[in-house]
Parts: C-alpha cells; sequence; structure tokens
C-alpha cells in the first residue's frame, strides 16, 4: 500500500487528517509529522523515519508538505534523495490529501511519479473561486 | 434514466458526494430531488454551482424527478440522485421510478426526531415511509461511505 505522510509546521497535519476523516471516513497508512516551536530539522527526519518504519511502505512514500522550503519539506528531501519510489508533493490542502486517501481505498497501484502528479491536480483543482456574478443558468439543459 | 445511486442525505451536496460518491458512482449528473430545496432559489442555485468538475447538478421537485426519468432524452445518462427524506423517495417509486436500493447518508438532528445511528435521525413520518419502501422489497442501507460497512436501516428501527 502506498505510504501517505503529511508533514508540517505545527498540527496542521494532524488536525488535516481528522477533516479527511470526517470526509472518508477511518484512514490507514496515513501518518502526520508536526514540526513544532523548539525542534529542529533533524527531529523531523526522525519522526519521517519512525513513521516510515511503522507503515506499510510497499507501493511507495508520498510526502504532502505545506511549504516548498520549509524544514518539513527539506527533510524529507533529506529522505527522498536516493530514493526512487519516494515522492513529495507541496502546498496540501484538504482536496489532495482526500485524493491520496482514495487512492489508498482504492487499491489501484500507481508509480509514484503518477500518485505525485495526481496529488497536484487535486490539489489545484480545489483552488476554486466564487462570486454572485458568476450564476449563469444552463438554458441547453432542460432539467 | 440510469440511477446509478439513490441516497437520502439532507446535506444534499457536500463532501462526501462530491468527492467519494461521484466517484465510485461514475455519475454524470446529480439530480435533488426535493419540493422545498426546489422552491428555495438561493440553495438551488447554489447546489448547482457545487458539482464536481464534469457532472451536471440540478435541482427538481418531485413531480419534475418523475418527469425526468420518465424523457427519452435522459435514458442512458448516469444519475446520482439525492433526497433529504424517505417521503420523497416513496414518492418517486409510487409514480414507477425503479429504485432497488437507498443508501442513507445522513439525516440530521432537529426537534420531534430521535437518532437511531451517529448520522440518522428520523420521525414519525421518515418511519413510516421507511416502512413504506420496505415492504415494497427496497434495500435500505446507512452508509457514509462506500468502504462503510451496510447497516440495515430495519435492524435499527427495531
Amino acid at each position: 500500500m502506498l505510504a501517505v505522510l503529511v508533514g508540517t509546521h505545527g498540527y496542521f497535519a494532524t488536525e488535516l487528517i481528522k477533516s479527511c476523516e470526517m470526509i472518508c471516513g477511518a484512514t490507514k497508512n496515513v501518518k502526520a509529522i508536526t514540526l513544532v516551536p523548539g525542534e529542529s530539522p533533524d527531529d523531523v527526519v526522525k519522526k519521517y523515519e519512525e513513521a516510515i518504519g511503522e507503515l506499510d511502505t510497499e507501493d511507495g512514500v508520498i510526502f504532502l508538505n505545506d511549504l516548498f522550503g520549509g524544514s518539513p519539506y527539506n527533510a524529507a528531501c533529506r529522505l527522498a534523495i536516493g530514493h526512487e519510489d519516494y515522492g513529495i508533493v507541496t502546498g496540501v490542502n484538504l482536496p489532495m490529501l482526500i485524493e491520496m486517501v482514495g487512492l489508498q481505498m482504492s487499491g489501484d497501484v500507481a508509480a509514484i511519479k503518477e500518485v505525485m502528479e495526481k496529488a497536484r491536480d487535486a490539489g489545484n483543482m480545489g483552488t476554486q473561486t466564487f462570486h454572485t456574478s458568476d450564476i449563469k443558468e444552463d438554458e441547453e439543459d432542460d432539467l | 434514466m440510469k440511477i446509478v445511486l439513490a441516497r437520502i442525505d439532507d446535506r444534499l451536496i457536500h463532501g462526501q458526494v462530491a468527492t467519494i460518491w461521484s466517484k465510485v458512482t461514475g455519475c454524470e449528473r446529480i439530480i435533488v430531488c426535493d419540493d422545498e430545496v426546489a422552491n428555495d432559489s438561493i440553495r438551488s442555485t447554489l447546489l448547482k454551482q457545487v458539482a464536481p468538475p464534469g457532472i451536471k447538478s440540478s435541482v427538481v421537485d418531485i413531480e419534475k424527478a418523475v418527469r425526468v426519468y420518465n424523457n427519452p432524452k435522459y435514458e442512458d445518462a448516469k444519475c446520482l440522485l439525492l433526497f433529504t427524506n424517505p417521503t420523497s423517495v416513496l414518492r418517486l417509486v409510487e409514480a414507477g421510478v425503479d429504485i432497488k436500493t437507498v443508501n442513507i447518508g445522513g439525516m440530521s438532528f432537529k426537534e420531534g426526531k430521535h437518532q437511531i445511528t451517529g448520522a440518522v435521525s428520523v420521525d414519525d413520518k421518515d418511519i413510516e415511509s421507511f416502512k413504506q419502501l420496505n415492504s415494497k422489497g427496497i434495500e435500505l442501507e446507512i452508509r457514509k461511505v462506500d468502504t462503510d460497512k451496510k447497516v440495515m436501516l430495519m435492524d435499527v428501527l427495531k
């Protein structure tokens, strides 16, 4: 199974997984990695390693980080170097995490680069806008 | 019309429906079937805005839902039907709409209702409608998302 590691500044990762579970039900093989004030990037690397040790990584490891260039991301990079089946995607949001959990639940196995693309697309698609002037009726449709 | 899922969920289109059910059912359309919502222009307008990418959403009253079901134009359309209560489902079934199974995702607690599971609360009218649907041989299963284990509504109603 694909292992999903959500690594963020503070408890964003923990809470994001809880939010995801409101929609998808209980998750399996997903872990939150937090960097809290006072901890160093080395601590985060250690937390990642421990988490990876506890997860099923048969189908690779995807790191979902909050900020490109931030410490959780930098620590993930240190682990991803030299591991062909590890991938990192930044800008984690709820749609991205739901997509990854959905992928785990579907039982489909994809190459890590394809998984990374799916995560990025879901994250991007999750950003939409609405303004009252956007409302329009579809006149072609009688429904 | 090919009904890929008939679901009672009074939150209508929300996270579980937009992300999970729309995908696992492969629906092309989400049709909210409810008299009250169809008459509420703000709610129905907003529901049309929140369809997941590539899926059309519509809001119709029960009478129109029956007409749409019988309209040859939508003969091959894969539709996910959403309801807020079982009485609307019963009205569709009584009008000849072929529904074999109903998924109950969420019915919120209100004054006068009693809670039968974490996500499902019913009043006397709901119970009566569920009993009639059950007597027609229609499966009534409670599941929030498709990977949940089905809980049979009639078992928890007792």
